[in-house]
């Protein structure tokens, strides 16, 4: 490991100033479980840390907002999020995956902020924050602007987030009533493995017909992603099983999964389909947002 | 024919099953307690001392620039750019190590691996050059500056491909080491990658199979898996005065390090020190030479102290388990006997052999497992490759044998359409009945453990397959094993003026627990509490010879000298009583810290000190050596009276749930059960068979090295994962069968092993019983039960 700067800054504006958009050395560091992972095995090497740890008092706290929306400050550590009373009842599925999100030393210091920031397929908050709509505010210099999660990943560790940019904060918006959500992951090697296929469903429904569906993939594909042709396959439908299976080879059919030493990509296809279908069904099951 | 007496209490010779009670033992205080380790403490508020932590005045950090080439001629080294480096202080090669050291090849088995690459390189990862520096981080950025030219020469992975006419040679000729007497019949060769083909023939095989009722025959494989210690290997060598080294090093032998590193250099023994301390585990990642001889040879060359610490990434490059194809075929009679059974096996030893022909024969002889069967016939190749060495991991190799012979009497036992169990009790080899060595098989509850097995299962009530996606199985296994033989452990226990003592050997406690029990079993002999003895850990100027701490053999071995030791200190300090009491030492006991007579006179410590030294101080030292009998195996045939001074045997059964849509297994059930002899700790021997039991489970479910020419692909914990909690079994039991064996201290066996023999093919049956899918190749990752599983609805997955 070549030597490299470490700052502190106190501030949010020190710290996007200290960022440089022409160096790719120059990273911010938040909890740094990834990071510093990548930094053991020398795919990157810094030539300046931006530590955000100094940053905790502002970017560390979750809150309710005026429109009765989730704001969660980006340096908010995972298990910080895992038992907040305001997330496990404005969307207990984020409370759920929490609890199994690798381990909890890991989750005791990795922030939500870099969990987005990093890119990772493998996340598990990615694909629930794509289904239930949310967004990020990511400044700079320049001012700051909103990036729904959605527009978030653009392929294999890339994100829309520019190396002047920090995320401060996560907008998960208030959910409209008669929602079912579920997030099933699935773990080949050890139970806290990375996610081999993560998916995250969503639907809304109205007069027992689903009016609006989201699905989302992540960890089999190059980057979290939905999955329109499986929401289309559910719009309009009654929540039923042989509904739920059609929607869920929409999915297998649709992914494009990444073979890597935790399966194939014919496996991991199938894998798509049997976590979709799954997570369907656990999402009927489970009690949905409140109707009026 | 007649049963050897065995049991402490007068048994009946001629009964044949053995009696189910345990025997009482004579009234013990201290052994047989399930005392909490003595280093607890210092482990949980970090005092305990682990040799990574060591830090050296003045010390130089070397890190090592590895191969990345599987196979090649080194063309070309150029170190200038890593020299050009502010603060690097060295580049060392191997051509600078033999400056000091001519002929710098080491190993157990051969002397075929060098301190640092000579002309060739036979593994991607193998250390080729090391960077010293003050600064750990220079060194680092250095080792990626130091520019290797290779010559590709084409590599084979693949162990039986290797054993193949035409297929690339790695070692160009082999010299046998000739240290360890039990691998003396290792002769040198040139010409192939194969370094021993060890036979055991016993009966006529081929006659036995052309009387069978019907033959089976299967091919068995298990990938290489490491050892995942949470303390990386490391070693530290400073200049020990004008004429010395002291080696500080995370090692299970440091006699052995001694003396290889004393060959080494061409030095007697005495200039050589080595020292250990605890281990963050071990499991045979940190036996014979690892980074011993380079940090020696380094320290020397440039007259300063030098460390290198590994990375748990570097790990995965320096050993692992044996990976091993196994071909076994086996004639069945209709009653359901085995008649004959032929295993041969190839073991993936990789670019060194390191201690792999003592894993191949070792295993090798058992391979036809704990059966009484008229003919049998195996071999055992040994085998090089361009894979990362492979040696001893937690049973050398009896894991990778026992998932053969016991997947495949499974298979034998559904296709008879007999009971798992039931097929056990027909075959096994009994107490007095002689194994395909010729060795009788004797203090060896291989009964009583199936029985367990039995009952903890409740095996006789009808099991719940389930329906739906998640069926339900369940399974068994046996194995067993011979401990290494023949070997020495030498103790010396010393008495104090005040009374307390110290145990000194050289069995290094690695997280098994040794200390703990080597003083147990010397406060038993001494009639103290076992808090109050310190055992001194291993140095090699202060504690004596021992073989090393490996193969489940300290507490039969080290336990009897150390016994042996304190009966010695005891005896001494009678003798002095008896002469000043003027009595029969008969009439004489020794008992916290003093010694009574039967006529009620006493004399206190300070008494003994001043009869025997004339002043109220000194010391009385007792000594122990202790080297079970043996009797070479005839190499031709295998064949030996006396192979092994002990039998590990070993159960496991398991239930387990399968997903059949993801291929998943969860165990919800795993038991254990090992015949102990008699545990001098019940608790950790518990912990132990717990502990293996878990570890195989790692190994069953999901760990494998994965390779991509030469390279491993997966060499992280963040890509290789160990079982953690959450993967532990909701009821998880170990069982102790303890029988005491009539020549270990107070009649215990090893068991640091035991708990890793059957776990695999436990589960894998199992699988089998819930869904009737066979897999014969480790781990049963869920892709690979899957793919199974859709094969056999004839519906299979696309291969990409």
């Amino acid at each position: 490991m070549k030597n490299f700067e470490l700052v502190e800054p106190s501030t949010i504006d020190e710290a996007v100033a200290l960022l440089d958009p022409e160096d790719t050395g120059v990273r911010a560091i938040a909890g740094g479980t990834a990071l510093m992972l990548m930094m053991k095995t020398r795919l990157f090497q810094p030539t300046r840390l931006v530590s955000l740890r100094r940053l905790n008092g502002a970017l560390r706290t979750v809150r309710t907002d005026e429109n009765g929306g989730l704001r969660i400050g980006a340096l908010t550590t995972l298990t910080e999020l895992e038992h907040s009373p305001l997330v496990a009842k404005a969307v207990p599925v984020m409370s759920r995956a929490l609890r199994t999100l690798s381990n909890v030393r890991i989750r005791n210091v990795a922030t939500i902020g870099g969990h987005l920031a990093h890119g990772d397929p493998h996340m598990d908050l990615p694909p629930i924050l794509l289904t239930l709509g949310a967004r990020v505010r990511a400044v700079s210099s320049r001012g700051e602007r909103w990036i729904d999660v959605a527009d978030l990943f653009l392929g294999y560790y890339q994100t829309a987030i520019a190396r002047d940019e920090l995320i401060a904060e996560v907008d998960v918006p208030l959910q409209p009533v008669n929602v079912h959500t579920w997030y099933a992951k699935f773990t080949a090697l050890s139970a806290d493995d990375w996610p081999t296929v993560g998916t995250a469903v969503w639907y809304r429904l109205e007069s027992g017909v689903i009016a609006e569906a989201r699905v989302a993939v992540s960890a089999a594909t190059e980057r979290p992603m939905r999955v329109p042709s499986a929401e289309a396959a559910l719009t309009g439908s009654s929540p039923t099983v042989q509904m739920f299976a059609k929607a869920a080879d929409a999915a297998a059919d649709e992914v494009h999964p990444l073979a890597d030493i935790r399966g194939s990509a014919a496996y991991k296809r199938e894998m798509v389909r049997v976590h979709v279908r799954r997570a369907l069904e656990h999402a009927s099951r489970a009690r949905s947002t409140e109707a009026e | 024919m007649t049963i050897p007496a065995r049991f402490t209490e007068p048994a009946d010779t001629t009964v044949e099953a053995p009696p189910k009670a345990k025997r009482k033992a004579a009234v013990r205080r201290e052994v047989g307690r399930s005392i909490p380790r003595l280093e607890s403490h210092a482990k949980v508020d970090g005092s305990a001392e682990y040799i990574y932590h060591l830090r050296l005045p003045g010390m130089l950090q070397g890190k090592i620039c590895r191969s990345t080439v599987p196979h090649g001629r080194i063309v070309r080294i150029d170190a200038s750019a890593a020299l050009a480096i502010e603060g690097v202080h060295a580049v060392i090669t191997g051509e600078d190590i033999r400056t000091l050291i001519p002929d710098p090849y080491y190993g157990p088995a051969f002397h075929d691996q060098p301190i640092l690459a000579i002309g060739k390189v036979r593994y991607v990862g193998e250390p080729v050059a090391v960077v010293l520096a003050a600064d750990l981080h220079v060194a680092e950025e250095a080792a990626d500056q130091v520019v290797v030219e290779y010559e590709p020469l084409e590599p084979v992975f693949d162990e039986v491909a290797a054993t193949k006419p035409g297929a690339p040679i790695i070692h160009d000729s082999l010299r046998p080491a000739g240290m360890f007497p039990d691998l003396q019949y290792l002769k040198g060769r040139s010409g192939t990658n194969v370094a021993l083909d060890a036979r055991v023939l016993h009966g006529d095989v081929e006659k036995g199979f052309a009387e069978a009722d019907q033959v089976f025959e299967n091919v068995f494989r298990s990938r290489k898996v490491v050892h995942a210690t949470f303390e990386p290997t490391v070693s530290l060598a400073e200049l020990n005065g004008s004429n010395g080294l002291t080696i500080h090093t995370s090692s299970q032998s440091p006699s052995y390090v001694r003396a290889e590193v004393s060959r080494l250099l061409g030095w007697p023994e005495n200039r050589v020190r080595v020292r250990t301390a605890f281990l963050g585990g071990s499991f045979g990642a940190k036996l014979y030479i690892k980074l011993e001889a380079l940090v020696a040879a380094c320290a020397l060359l440039v007259r300063k102290p030098v460390r290198i610490g590994l990375t748990m990434e570097e790990e995965f490059y320096t050993i692992t388990k044996h990976g091993a194809t196994v071909r076994i075929k086996t004639g069945m009679a209709k009653d359901g006997r085995i008649v004959a059974r032929e295993v041969e096996t190839w073991w993936n030893g990789g670019a060194y052999a390191d201690i792999g022909p003592r894993v191949s024969q070792k295993s090798g002889f058992t391979a036809a497992g704990p059966y009484d069967i008229e003919n049998v016939s195996l071999i055992n190749y040994a085998v090089y490759t361009n894979d990362p060495p492979a040696g001893a991991l937690r049973g050398f190799g009896i894991s990778q044998i026992v998932w053969a012979y016991e997947c495949q009497n499974d298979i034998i036992a559904r296709s008879l359409g007999i009971d798992p169990l039931e097929f056990r009790r027909r075959n096994i080899l009994h107490d007095g009945r002689p194994h395909a060595t010729g060795t009788i098989m004797t203090n060896a509850e291989i009964d009583e453990v199936l029985d367990r097995l039995s009952d903890r299962m409740h095996w006789d009530v009808l099991f719940d397959h389930g329906s739906g996606p998640v069926r339900r199985g369940r399974g068994l296994a046996i194995g067993f094993k011979a401990c290494i033989a023949p070997t020495t452990s030498v103790a010396v226990v010393n008495v104090y003026g005040d009374g307390s003592c110290c145990v000194s050997c050289s069995t290094v406690d690695m997280g098994q627990g040794s200390d703990t029990a080597m003083a147990q079993i010397a406060a038993e002999t001494l009639g103290i509490s076992t808090e109050t003895v310190r055992v001194i850990h291993p140095d090699t100027d202060v504690t004596p010879y021992d073989m090393a701490t490996l193969g489940s053999r300290s507490t039969y071995h080290m336990g009897n000298a150390v016994r042996l030791a304190a009966e010695d200190a005891r005896a001494q300090l009678l003798r002095i009583a008896a002469a000043t009491l003027q009595t029969d030492i008969e009439e004489l006991e020794y008992r916290d810290g003093a010694v009574i007579s039967r006529s009620g006179a006493r004399m206190t410590m300070r008494g003994l000190m001043l009869a025997r030294f004339g002043m109220q101080a000194g010391t009385v030292i007792g000594m122990g050596t202790f080297t079970p009998p043996y009797t070479k195996p005839d190499p031709r045939t295998g064949q030996s009276p006396q192979i092994t001074p002990y039998w590990m045997l070993a159960g496991a059964a398991a239930e387990i749930e399968v997903d059949t849509e993801t291929g998943r297994i969860r165990v919800t059930k795993l038991v254990n059960v090992g015949d102990v002899g008699c545990a001098i700790n019940p608790a950790i021997a518990k912990r132990q068979l717990n502990g293996a039991g878990t570890m195989q489970l790692g190994f069953t479910l999901f760990e494998e090295m994965r390779f991509n020419e030469g390279q491993v692909i997966n060499a992280s914990l963040a890509d290789y994962k160990i079982p953690g909690m959450l993967d532990v079994p909701e009821d998880l039991s170990a069982e102790l069968v303890e029988f005491p064996h009539e020549h270990g201290p107070f009649g215990a066996k090893g068991v640091g092993e035991t708990g890793m023999f059957s776990v695999s093919p436990a589960i894998a049956n199992a699988l089998c019983d819930a869904i009737g899918v066979r897999i014969m190749e480790l781990p049963l990752t869920p892709e690979r039960v899957l793919r199974a599983i859709r094969e056999s609805e004839n519906r299979p997955l696309e291969s990409e």
